[in-house]
């Protein structure tokens, strides 16, 4: 197992690699102006600025230096001569907090949903829900984030206003972003691992808790932690909750068309012809023989497009005026700062990296044949 | 083959008709897409038939009815309203459709295209190249083509037909290639592939004649379901009015919320509707007619509804 993590790792270091390097690439030859010409009036400091940049080099010799500062985990400075880290670093926490809650409940909703429609034997619902879903997956999302402000809003101001918070979050103390989003993963990942536990087990109960538990248990640490009345002024914060509900639907539309195709795909096995020739009742050949079948591709298709779900968040994020990833992403595009821009494609790329390889030995661990297969 | 087998033979063709007529999904897609393809062409009809005693008031862009309040709703004259500017809704979404087709075909072609090459060559040849491609293809799955299509329309030079290639690059050598290369493989295992080898074929024979054929079905429905993200950043694009001046759906859905606030107007529904629906129903036609041909092309589903 130790073997095969390793080579998981290593694999994606080389991904990694090749993903900066394509960016760089990318960017360096499709972004059109120059941050020099955008600051100096005249050549003689255009000149000035490009070569304090080390714009003046040739393409490949910028390259290998960039490459040379990555492998080391230096993403470089930006052109404002800010760390590029740091930069990232700041607006990290919200974004990744929004897609931790954003995407875990839509997969939860769409799992459940897509479960019940791929079951049910009247055809209009199925295709009602199914078209229903498109709709919801492509969705427009500038025009998305205008209905949830227009009515969703006011209620959501109303009930601030009950507890006694302003129209909007007063500044918190520093650092505040990263205690909630580091707290929102735990929580919620360590609920769906509870959740995988007792569904293994046939622990009913604990199954259906186990996601609230993990929410109970955030909110329980806040208080411990003092930082309620803050937190939930920020949880509550109209942008965030916005760009949120939006990628909630956004996602929920694809995962629940993945997971309602996965479910039907099983259903013509023999294995559940064999159980319904049993006896076995309706809902548990639906949820315990099915259903598990049915998740891993679905999630494993899922995770292998989230790089395109974070590239929708930008642009939810930026129509919703969060604070995040994606607000920096079009700064840095408007003022052409290209080593802001690598960073966020970096970073990007480290997070779909990672995610794949806990895919990857979270299914070598329960299917020992991919282990196998893939050490040969 | 003797007679009595030649009754129960099927063509290729009869049974893929037969398929995709018996999947909803696929019928509702191409029902959507086809009106959509309606709607882009009948524009220059119209504007030379119904529209042309009043150009000054169906312009596309810079027309203006004098005599109503504006937004409007639906009336005879402006079948789906006027916008904050007073502009005719259906003149400028069947204008701004043609710019979506373009990206939409553009991304479709380039990426069926790379991906059927990148695939099937690795597939075939094997090795190091096999090796190396596939790292290729790792590395463009994490790169998601939405946020390069953003980088790349800042620059102004790239009109919507050059920023669909170059989507369609992007997603041809990851997504694509990926799916292509894997069908391939499990192709290539075939005793089929063997008879032809022995029987003198070369490469480009095999794959021309072998392996292309069984691949297409899996290639189509990867590259329907990435148009849609090439179509919703387009509108994106022309939303935040980046990119080369060039109108679209997107700057249907953008004025009629910058004029809103600027003018002080109710919500002008119907231009929101029109402008936003139409992205996600152009879009939504692409990812049905892909889903739905997953649906098909898997012999034990469609087996089953029959």
């Amino acid at each position: 197992m130790a073997r095969f993590i390793l080579k998981r790792v290593l694999w994606g270091f080389v991904a990694l690699l090749i993903v900066v390097a394509l960016a760089f690439f990318a960017v360096n030859l499709l972004l059109p102006y120059d941050y020099a010409v955008g600051l100096g009036q005249r050549p003689r400091s255009v000149t000035f600025i490009r070569e304090q940049l080390g714009l003046d080099r040739p393409l490949v010799i910028q390259w290998l230096d960039y490459m040379f500062h990555f492998v080391r985990g230096d993403l470089g400075y930006s052109y404002e001569g800010l760390r590029v880290s740091s930069l990232v670093l700041e607006v990290l926490p919200t974004t990744v907090g929004i897609f931790a809650v954003g995407g875990i409940v839509a997969y939860l909703l769409g799992e459940w949903f897509g479960r019940l429609v791929a079951w049910s034997r009247r055809r209009l619902v199925a295709s009602t829900a199914n078209a229903g879903s498109v709709l919801l997956f492509t969705a427009f999302p500038p025009f998305l984030v205008f209905l949830l402000f227009y009515f969703g809003v006011p209620w959501l101001q109303e009930a601030r206003a009950s507890l006694g918070l302003g129209s909007r979050p007063a500044p918190g103390p520093p650092g505040l972003m990263r205690v909630l989003a580091a707290g929102v993963v735990v929580a919620l990942v360590g609920g769906i691992v509870l959740r995988g536990w007792a569904t293994r087990n046939d622990f009913r109960v604990m199954r259906l808790v186990a996601v609230p538990l993990g929410v109970v248990g955030f909110l329980g640490g806040l208080v411990v932690l003092g930082i309620w009345d803050e937190a939930i002024d920020w949880l509550l914060a109209p942008s965030s909750v916005v760009a949120t509900s939006a990628l909630i639907i956004i996602a929920f539309g694809e995962s629940m068309l993945v997971m309602s195709a996965g479910v039907s795909q099983e259903m013509a096995e023999d294995y559940v012809f064999t159980a319904r020739a049993k006896g076995v009742p309706e809902s548990r050949i639906r949820d315990r023989h099915v259903a598990p079948n049915a998740v891993f591709p679905a999630i494993s298709r899922l995770i292998t497009s989230m790089p395109y779900l974070i590239a929708g968040l930008v642009i939810i994020e930026y129509a919703t005026g969060v604070f995040g990833l994606g607000s920096l992403f079009f700064a840095s595009i408007e003022s052409g700062n290209v080593p802001v821009i690598l960073g966020i494609v970096a970073v990007v790329g480290v997070i779909g990296v990672v995610m794949r390889i806990v895919l990857d030995v979270v299914q070598a661990m329960i299917d020992p044949r991919l282990r196998e297969g893939s050490s040969g | 083959m003797t007679g009595t087998l030649r009754e129960f033979e099927m063509t290729g063709w009869a049974d893929t008709r037969r398929r995709v007529g018996n999947n909803k999904m696929i019928i509702a897609g191409l029902v959507i897409l086809g009106s959509f393809a309606v709607l882009a062409f009948i524009h220059p009809v119209l504007r030379a038939t119904v529209w042309s005693d009043r150009p000054d008031i169906y312009r596309p862009v810079t027309g203006h009815d004098r005599s109503i309040r504006h937004p409007s709703g639906p009336t005879l004259a402006h079948p789906l309203g006027t916008d904050p500017l007073g502009r005719d809704v259906l003149s400028l979404m069947t204008y701004g459709l043609r710019p979506s087709f373009i990206v939409a075909v553009a991304a479709a072609a380039s990426a069926g295209a790379v991906g059927l090459v990148a695939g099937t060559s690795s597939a075939f040849f094997r090795g190091r190249y096999d090796r190396a491609m596939t790292h290729l293809s790792d590395g463009f799955m994490l790169l998601p083509p939405p946020l390069v299509f953003l980088i790349a329309s800042k620059r102004g030079l790239m009109g919507p037909l050059e920023l669909g290639l170059l989507y369609g690059l992007l997603f041809g050598l990851g997504p694509a290639a990926i799916v292509v290369r894997s069908r391939a493989l499990a192709i290539m295992e075939k005793p089929f592939i063997d008879a032809a080898r022995s029987a003198g074929g070369g490469p480009r024979w095999i794959i021309g004649h072998h392996v292309v054929p069984h691949v297409i079905p899996h290639l189509a429905v990867v590259v329907l379901a990435g148009v849609v993200g090439a179509l919703v950043t387009q509108g994106f694009v022309e939303y935040l009015g980046i990119g080369q001046y060039r109108y679209g759906l997107g700057n249907l859905v953008y004025n009629a919320f910058a004029y809103r606030f600027a003018l002080g107007t109710g919500v002008p529904w119907s231009t929101l509707l029109a402008g936003s629906l139409s992205i996600s129903l152009l879009a939504s036609s692409f990812y049905m007619i892909s889903s739905g041909l997953r649906a098909a092309a898997d012999p034990r589903q469609s087996a089953r509804r029959t």
